[in-house]
């Protein structure tokens, strides 16, 4: 497979950043309380992580090794804003929708955590496809967990009415985000073991 | 030490360019961004008089901004003041002190395009002020009137909420009755406290009067449903609800308090607390203004 597809996929599925990496858990927990409100951070978060690890790619032989956390987060605060405000002229109606999302990107540990692993080795083709990879991944599983909560809390999908209340009220409490993303973690854990045989390692969270 | 004055203008590098990056965005972005607010500012308060693009305003609809300052003297006291529009087109200062009495009234020689734009407004009013005399913008009251009927009052006001303030507008008609909320900023976590600007939640306070408004509290029971749909107008609309039906059910639980939202409380009670408080205080103001208005006959233009 040609190594750009292969970065792709391995973001969206093997090292998906909330089921695998186990990466940036408060928004993801704290946001998916419906499908609508996972798409668009998931959105947010594609634009500033390839922006980001481009940025970081072209300048990293210029960043001194000793500053490049700081310098990583300058590079993500300043995306952060310059999407806060650019967006807002160029589409007012979406920027109402995303601009509580945008502002809580700066602190996301998949970003800076991707900056450091990869964007910072690697040339700016293979950086800007792990970007997406990531990103895409990310949404991915927002809008996974977002659907299930949404569906057994409010009982709608996308905003559309399918039960007429929802039979499990906790999944839209935070308490309901850790069981669904717990469950999907097992679910892709047991796949994998299905498939390799081996029992997998855990990544860390933030 | 050569490596660290390489560290420190590594970093000191990454920072201008981030900063001239930034500096130029905003001068390209900021002129636009604020046209954009004030449209929206506009329409907001539009749609809380009940105008939109489905009911266009009627030509006769005006809708007067008085602006309240807080004034300091050069002797150090402090009073409020309004700068207010009369009907000849001419514009007044008029100064109110803080027990609620008429004070000096100054002519503000400035048409209304300058006293639209905040800067330009500060200096027109300091001009014909004392000198030494300081200023400060507090907020802008909307008069509306529809001829020569006063149709209601566009009201901001600001709470504590969750995480940074919330700010909000109410409308109010002449006696007071909340006619509509409108939430213009907030931070309130999605899907949790941003529910507030839902039409279920926010349109609990229309038809609440200031009696009712007074010992308005927040409950944690849950909401009705057929409460909610009537709250909704889109899932009125989705239930074959009549405007009839809508009204009725409205009208039934007129004396309800607030109901929470699921996850939220915080959220419910700082906007519940929010429009009791912007209603109230500005009935009291109403009330000092007009009685000053009158002693000092004025013949503004609402």
């Amino acid at each position: 497979m040609n190594r750009n597809i292969q970065l792709l996929w391995n973001g969206l599925i093997p090292e998906n950043p909330i089921f695998r990496l186990a990466l940036s858990m408060c928004p993801a927990v704290a946001v998916t309380t419906s499908v609508e409100n996972g798409l668009m951070l998931g959105l947010a978060v594609i634009f500033v992580q390839v922006f980001s690890s481009c940025t970081v790619a072209i300048f990293r032989s210029y960043i001194h090794p000793r500053i490049r956390i700081p310098a990583y987060v300058i590079v993500i605060a300043l995306w952060v804003t310059v999407i806060d405000m650019i967006l807002p002229v160029i589409s007012p109606d979406v920027y109402k929708k995303v601009e509580l999302f945008v502002k809580l990107i700066v602190v996301f540990a998949i970003i800076i955590s991707r900056l450091e692993l990869f964007a910072s080795r690697e040339p700016l083709v293979p950086s800007f496809f792990d970007g997406l990879g990531m990103g895409l991944g990310f949404l991915f599983g927002l809008v996974v967990t977002g659907a299930i909560r949404e569906f057994f809390g409010t009982g709608r999908i996308f905003g559309f009415e399918i039960l007429d209340s929802g039979p499990l009220l906790i999944m839209i409490l935070p308490a309901g985000g850790f069981f669904v993303i717990g469950f999907i973690m097992a679910a892709f854990n047991w796949i994998e073991y299905k498939i390799t045989g081996k029992i997998p390692t855990s990544g860390g969270a933030h | 030490m050569k490596e660290i004055i390489k560290i420190a203008a590594s970093l000191t590098a990454v920072c201008v360019a981030a900063s001239l990056i930034l500096g130029f965005v905003y001068a390209k972005t900021d002129h636009m961004k604020r046209e954009i607010e004030e449209k929206g500012h506009q329409e907001t308060i539009q749609s809380l008089l009940g105008y939109g693009p489905e009911k266009k305003a009627p030509s006769d609809l005006k809708i007067y901004h008085v602006e309240r300052y807080v004034v300091t003297k050069p002797d150090g006291s402090v009073v409020l003041a309004y700068l207010l529009p009369l009907k000849d087109h001419r514009y007044t200062f008029a100064e109110i002190d803080l027990n609620g009495k008429p004070g000096e009234i100054y002519e503000i020689k400035a048409d209304a395009a300058v006293l639209n734009e905040k800067a330009t407004r500060d200096a027109a009013i300091l001009s014909a002020l004392p000198k030494g005399t300081k200023i400060t913008y507090a907020q802008t009251l909307y008069v509306a009137d529809l001829g020569d009927k006063r149709l209601g009052y566009v009201v901001p006001g600001s709470t504590q909420g969750f995480k940074t303030f919330i700010k909000l507008m109410v409308s109010l008609d002449p006696q007071f009755t909340v006619t509509g909320v409108a939430i213009t900023y907030s931070e309130e976590d999605p899907g949790l406290g941003d529910e507030i600007k839902k039409d279920f939640f926010k349109n609990q306070f229309t038809g609440k009067t200031l009696e009712l408004l007074k010992k308005l509290t927040v409950i944690k029971d849950p909401l009705p449903a057929e409460y909610a749909a009537a709250l909704d107008p889109e899932k009125a609309k989705k239930k074959n609800l009549t405007p009839q039906q809508v009204k009725e059910i409205k009208d039934q639980h007129l004396n309800d308090n607030i109901y929470a939202l699921t996850g939220a409380t915080i959220s419910s009670k700082a906007l519940t607390v929010g429009v009791v408080d912007t209603v109230k205080k500005f009935v009291y103001r109403l009330d000092i203004l007009n009685g000053a208005i009158k002693e000092k006959s004025l013949s503004v233009a609402f």
